[in-house]
């Protein structure tokens, strides 16, 4: 547990030392206002944050790919891979301290976008049910991209392919979730259907907590993060 | 005590160690000399845990590397050829970070730190951020590193290599400073640093270990050489000297001579050189067998092994 949290509270002291998390922080708050602000804040429409969260996981889409895709590869890069595998933490602490250091910065990426919220109170009666399904939605689609993300980080040293394999992941798989489940023969269309992060968020947005719904962000985000300690055990003992 | 029994190590295309063995006792100084690409730093890093062996076993105090590797890890304080570290980080967040790796007791932290930085004198860069550091600084925070939870094994791969020469004596005295009673393995190409520090030299070139012993030792291993420094009248008498191969004169301007001698291999003549100026009645100032020097020793193994290599 103590070397969980050693690399947990280095790997998110990274995140704020150096520019790539100031910069996630600054793109994902500018481009989320600049969608929400004409769509949310309409006159004789309801106030609500549905536009943001429409567009948050698409900005999520590209932003957490880019916290994460350094978090493995650039040990590889850097050698400091030598220091970490020659230490007594196991490859699971790595993992995990690593991963839940990504989580921990992504809240506090979400943290300016309360302005949000804030913005609807002052001006209107927001109902805030909606808002706050909506944020765990988010919040919860933003842990699953940065479990797929560090596995990509996992499987190679370079930082843009682990980007670019999230990145086109998760595309593939609202495509194919979405195109493909209309063309699919039966019961293939309701397993790709079931896939569909987009139809899971709609939920969300619409103030509809399903636990199923729960249930797989969060087994997914565990299990694609346990496959992360695949490669890590694999170079250790090739 | 580290054993090595038999252990290769292959790669795709390249048999990096081939069937290397060795038994290291505890608080032995090691230098492991060889060329690049010889298989020492592969050797070491098997050691270390980094890398398990393809065929073969390594073993610190009865546990194996493989089987018992977080506890053999947990022995071991390791500093890799490039000193890899966190540039963004402090020099004293890096260390507290360490000992959260090494699981040590939270009590004790905060003064193994301290007691580290102060060792490899960089309690005063404490503050300051790793990239902001110059080289030999940098090295510093790696040993600290590496010492920080008080190991009985150290392992420094090329620890001074980059550095200038000022920093390549800080750091030679550093180390050892360090050894102590601490088993030490320290891999270099300065031959006078290892020279200098260890009980015990290895070299390894094209994968084997290609000779072991102590300095000294190795250092007679190569053709025999002795000088004798006497008055004149000796040379012929030399050439029938038991184990005597040849023998080179030289004429010293206060008529004395100078006889450089070639031994046979492993023979040592100089009681019977002894004998013989005695019983010819010369005047004998000097006799003294020449040791080969580390360097020389070095070149014409590695060029050896690399000519078998070839073949």
């Amino acid at each position: 547990m103590s070397a969980l949290i050693g690399v947990m509270l280095r790997e998110l002291g990274s995140f704020f030392r150096t520019p790539v998390g100031w910069l996630a922080c600054a793109i994902f708050a500018f481009l989320s206002a600049l969608f929400v602000a004409p769509q949310s804040l309409v006159p004789g429409e309801p106030a609500t944050l549905r536009a943001f969260f429409g567009v948050g996981h698409w900005l999520l889409l590209f932003v957490a790919p880019a916290l994460s895709m350094r978090l493995i590869a650039e040990e590889r890069r850097s050698g400091t891979n030598e220091t970490l595998m020659t230490s007594p933490a196991s490859d699971w602490a790595v993992v995990f301290g690593k991963y839940l250091a990504a989580c921990c910065f992504l809240l506090v990426m979400l943290l300016p976008t309360l302005a949000f919220p804030l913005a609807l109170e002052y001006a209107s009666d927001p109902d805030y049910g909606p808002i706050l399904s909506g944020y765990l939605g988010l919040v919860l689609t933003g842990f699953l991209y940065l479990s797929m993300g560090l596995l990509f980080s996992a499987l190679t040293s370079s930082q843009v392919i682990a980007f670019l394999g999230t990145l086109l992941f998760f595309v593939a798989l609202a495509f194919v979730s979405s195109q493909g489940a209309q063309y699919a023969p039966e019961p293939l269309d309701g397993v790709l259907r079931a896939l569909s992060i987009d139809a899971r968020l709609a939920d969300f947005a619409r103030g509809v907590i399903d636990t199923r719904h729960i249930v797989f962000f969060v087994s997914m985000s565990l299990w694609i993060t346990s496959l992360a300690v695949v490669p890590l055990e694999w170079r250790r003992w090739r | 005590m580290i054993a090595l029994r038999d252990i290769h190590k292959r790669y795709a295309r390249v048999h990096a160690v081939r069937g290397v063995s060795l038994e290291i006792p505890k608080g032995q100084v090691v230098g492991i000399l060889g060329p690049n690409g010889a298989g020492k730093s592969t050797t070491i890093r098997m050691i270390a845990g980094a890398i398990p062996p393809t065929e073969g076993s390594v073993s610190l105090d009865g546990l194996d590397s493989v089987g018992d590797s977080v506890a053999v890890r947990r022995c071991i304080g390791y500093l890799p050829e490039a000193n890899p570290l966190y540039p963004e980080m402090r020099v004293i967040d890096y260390l507290r970070y360490r000992t959260r790796l090494f699981a040590m007791p939270r009590s004790g932290r905060s003064s193994a730190i301290q007691h580290a930085m102060e060792r490899c004198k960089v309690d005063d860069m404490a503050r300051r951020r790793i990239g902001a550091l110059s080289k030999g600084y940098r090295q510093r925070v790696g040993l600290a590193a590496a010492l920080l939870h008080d190991p009985p094994v150290l392992i420094l791969d090329e620890p001074t290599s980059g550095l200038d020469p000022a920093q390549i004596a800080e750091t030679r005295s550093l180390i050892t400073e360090l050894a102590g009673d601490r088993t030490m393995l320290l891999v270099s190409h300065v031959l006078p640093e290892v020279e200098k520090t260890c009980d015990r030299i290895i070299v390894f070139a094209a994968g084997t270990v290609r000779a072991d012993g102590a300095p000294s030792e190795l250092m007679k291993t190569g053709t025999p050489r002795f000088t004798v420094e006497c008055s004149a009248g000796l040379k012929e008498a030399l050439g029938s000297v038991p184990g005597v191969a040849s023998v080179e004169t030289e004429h010293l301007k206060d008529g004395f001579e100078r006889h450089a001698i070639t031994g046979a291999p492993d023979a040592d003549p100089r009681e019977a050189l002894f004998e013989k100026a005695k019983g010819t009645g010369v005047t004998l100032r000097e006799l003294k067998r020449e040791v080969e020097p580390l360097e020389r020793f070095y070149l014409r193994l590695v060029e050896r092994a690399q000519r078998e290599d070839a073949r």
